[in-house]
Formats: structure tokens, C-alpha cells, sequence
């Protein structure tokens, strides 16, 4: 019994997910979500409060699930250059092959309230502690910028935010390079960030 | 007359958006802050969106002027870039509630937002793409560079206002100009650039 609750609660939070991603948050009604998810009405308040109570628990289901994805396909032991390649190569892997969770997560979080947004705030900052490994092993002198991290993710960030709004979602992918590029410069200068540009474009 | 209507309305959308937040505010916490009429309000806005990308446009066009004027103040690339991202930041610091509208609230206030947004950012690239002629490399980089390094200071400075931190935005110059400058000279020169007051 407990299970079956448990895996209706899973239906409505990847419902909510697809739903916001094609009609964004604004135009998203509780009555949509339960047609895409097939429950009842009552199935649905009887596990959120309302549409904002579900799309934030649809969201942290999210971010659990892209970053379980992501960390599982990084190896520890490798060296931090090969560790943001295919973490960054994963993330963008996810966003192409579920176009409307990158909707979702990147764009609409932002339209969701003061809420969501310091969830989305706490799920980048979250990102940027896995950049930070990198100071140690690039940077022993300490002379590294404080917040290189958090521009390095703006960069990349903002890419992956126009060409999401651009409906272009499938073709990330084929912007790897540039994101490559646009994480590592900071940390080890464009000479470094283009040689890693190659070896991205070779792994593709 | 029918002016300064338009522009209470517009300072308005800046002080009560920064308050309570775009999802929150209505048309008639906008009518009450700028003291006219409802009826006025709909003769010269649509509705609450139009009226709130009005006032981000007009936040937008005076902070994109201030950059571009202080930018022709300078000769050399790096100078250029220093003159405009003080400007920037010291604009931001002093106006607050205009620094939260411009980079942080654009963001929550729906689609047609956030094209306008990121169209308005768009517009800087040609401040950076003149690094690509300066730099001895700068040809080889990657075309969106300059969307890149755009994206790193924004990144920065939206987080710093959402923490309430925008007054002290003008200390981070020499970080915020060593990100800039270092995909187009390299981190030795960058760094060089960032130390230099």
C-alpha cells in the first residue's frame, strides 16, 4: 500500500515536471498535472498543498536525481580538468534528452517565487562547491579569485539559459566546446581552456 | 501631465517590485504607490507586465548608456573595460532597488521578461568583442566569448543583490575584471590588470 502512494507521489512530480517545461509555471494548473499524471484530484491534495507545494517538491526531486546522474559518471580519482568535462558533458547529456526537465529546472524556477529561487540559488551553489576542488589542485599559491567559481557557472549558465529560452534544447550538445571553454578559463587561461575545447570535440 | 503619471507608475513598479516581489505585487499596490487612478493606470499600460517591462527598460537603457559613455572615456582595451565595469558597479551600489529590478527580478516576472533580459545583455557583447582585436589570440576564441564572460559577471553581481549585498558590489572590480579580461589575455596579464587601481 504504502509503495503504491509512494509511487503516486512520483507520478504527480514527474507530471509537474513535464508540464511546467512545455507550459511554463504561470499557465500550469493543478487540473493539468493530474490529466498528464492520470491520478484523481483527491490523489493530489492528498500529497501537496497546492501547485507551488508540488512544483517544489518536484523540483528537489529534480536536482536529486541530475546530480545523483552526474556525480555517478564522475570518478572520483580522475583529475579535476577530466572530472568538470564529463560532469558538464553528463548535465548537458540530461538536458538534451529531457528538453522539457531543462525547461523546468533552468528557466521556469525563476518564475516560481522566492522559494524556488533560493532552492535553484542553494542547487548552483551546491555545483560550484565541485568547482572549488579545482583551487587546490591548479592554484596552490591561493591567487585564484574568491568567486571564480560562481563566474565560471554564470558563464556556462547563461549560455544554457538562452539557448533554452531559444527552444533549442537538443542541440546543446553541440555547444560542448564552448562550455568547456567558458568553465575552464578562469581557472587555467585560454591557451589550457582551448586544448581542453579539443579534447571535448574529440570525446563527442 | 500624462508624463509624470507614466513615470510615478514606472518608479512605482521599481520601489514596489523590489519589496514584495513581481509574482506578489498587483496593479493596485502599482495605483497606490504612484497615487493615480486605476483608470488612469489602464490608459497607459496594458497590464502589470507591460507596466513592469516599461520600468525594466528604462533601468536598462540608463544603466547601458552610463556603461557605454564611461567606456568611450578610455583608449586601451583593458581601460575600456575598467572604466565601464566601475561605472556599472558603483550604479548598482548606489541605486539598489533599480540593481535588484535590472538583474534579479527580470528573471521571476515571466517569459516575455526574460527574452527582453536577455536581448538587453545581448546588447553588451560588442564591449567584449573588442577584446578578440586586442588580444594576440583573440580571433582563435570561441564566437560566444563574449556571451560567456557577460554571463560570468552577471552571474555574480544577481547573486550579490539577492543576498543584499549590493552596496558593496564595487569592491569586487578587481575579481569581476580579472574574469572578463582573462578568456581574452590569459591569467598573468588578467591578474596584472585586476591589481591595478
Amino acid at each position: 500500500m504504502a509503495a503504491t502512494t509512494e509511487t503516486r507521489r512520483d507520478v504527480l512530480l514527474e507530471a509537474m515536471v513535464r508540464v511546467v517545461g512545455r507550459k511554463g509555471y504561470e499557465a500550469t494548473s493543478v487540473a493539468d498535472v493530474i490529466e498528464e499524471a492520470g491520478t484523481s484530484r483527491t490523489t493530489f491534495y492528498k500529497h501537496f498543498d497546492d501547485k507551488h507545494d508540488c512544483f517544489l517538491a518536484a523540483y528537489d526531486m529534480v536536482v536529486e536525481r541530475v546530480f545523483a546522474t552526474v556525480v555517478a559518471e564522475c570518478d572520483g580519482e580522475q583529475p579535476w580538468l577530466s572530472r568538470v568535462r564529463k560532469g558538464l558533458a553528463t548535465l548537458i547529456g540530461i538536458f538534451a534528452r529531457e528538453p522539457e526537465l531543462a525547461q523546468t529546472a533552468v528557466v521556469e524556477v525563476a518564475v516560481a517565487g522566492a522559494e524556488a529561487r533560493q532552492r535553484h540559488w542553494d542547487a548552483v551553489t551546491r555545483f560550484t562547491g565541485y568547482l572549488e576542488d579545482g583551487r587546490e589542485e591548479l592554484d596552490p599559491g591561493g591567487e585564484l579569485p574568491k568567486h571564480i567559481s560562481v563566474m565560471a557557472t554564470g558563464a556556462v549558465s547563461g549560455l544554457i539559459f538562452d539557448e533554452l529560452v531559444a527552444g533549442r534544447a537538443a542541440q546543446l550538445p553541440s555547444l560542448m566546446p564552448d562550455l568547456v571553454f567558458a568553465m575552464l578559463v578562469p581557472f587555467i587561461g585560454p591557451a589550457a581552456a582551448t586544448e581542453e575545447m579539443r579534447r571535448a570535440v574529440q570525446a563527442t | 501631465m500624462a508624463r509624470s503619471q507614466r513615470d510615478r507608475l514606472l518608479d512605482a513598479a521599481v520601489d514596489v517590485v523590489a519589496e514584495k516581489g513581481y509574482g506578489a505585487t498587483t496593479v493596485a499596490d502599482l495605483t497606490k504607490a504612484a497615487g493615480v487612478s486605476r483608470t488612469t493606470f489602464y490608459e497607459l499600460f496594458e497590464d502589470k507586465e507591460a507596466c513592469f517591462l516599461a520600468a525594466y527598460d528604462m533601468a536598462a537603457d540608463v544603466l547601458a548608456r552610463r556603461v557605454a559613455a564611461a567606456f568611450d572615456t578610455q583608449e586601451a582595451w583593458p581601460d575600456r573595460v575598467r572604466a565601464g565595469l566601475i561605472v556599472l558597479l558603483e550604479s548598482l551600489a548606489v541605486e539598489p532597488q533599480i540593481a535588484r529590478l535590472a538583474l534579479v527580478d527580470v528573471g521571476s516576472a515571466g517569459p516575455r521578461a526574460q527574452r527582453r533580459y536577455r536581448a538587453a545583455l545581448q546588447r553588451m557583447t560588442p564591449f567584449f568583442d573588442e577584446g578578440r582585436d586586442f588580444a594576440a589570440a583573440g580571433r582563435r576564441l570561441p564566437a560566444n566569448t563574449s556571451r560567456m564572460v557577460i554571463g560570468a559577471v552577471t552571474g555574480l553581481v544577481a547573486d550579490e543583490i539577492e543576498a543584499g549585498r549590493a552596496e558593496r558590489l564595487p569592491d569586487l572590480l578587481p575579481e569581476i575584471l580579472f574574469a572578463t579580461l582573462v578568456p581574452y589575455v590569459g591569467p598573468k596579464a588578467a591578474a596584472k590588470e585586476a591589481g591595478e587601481r
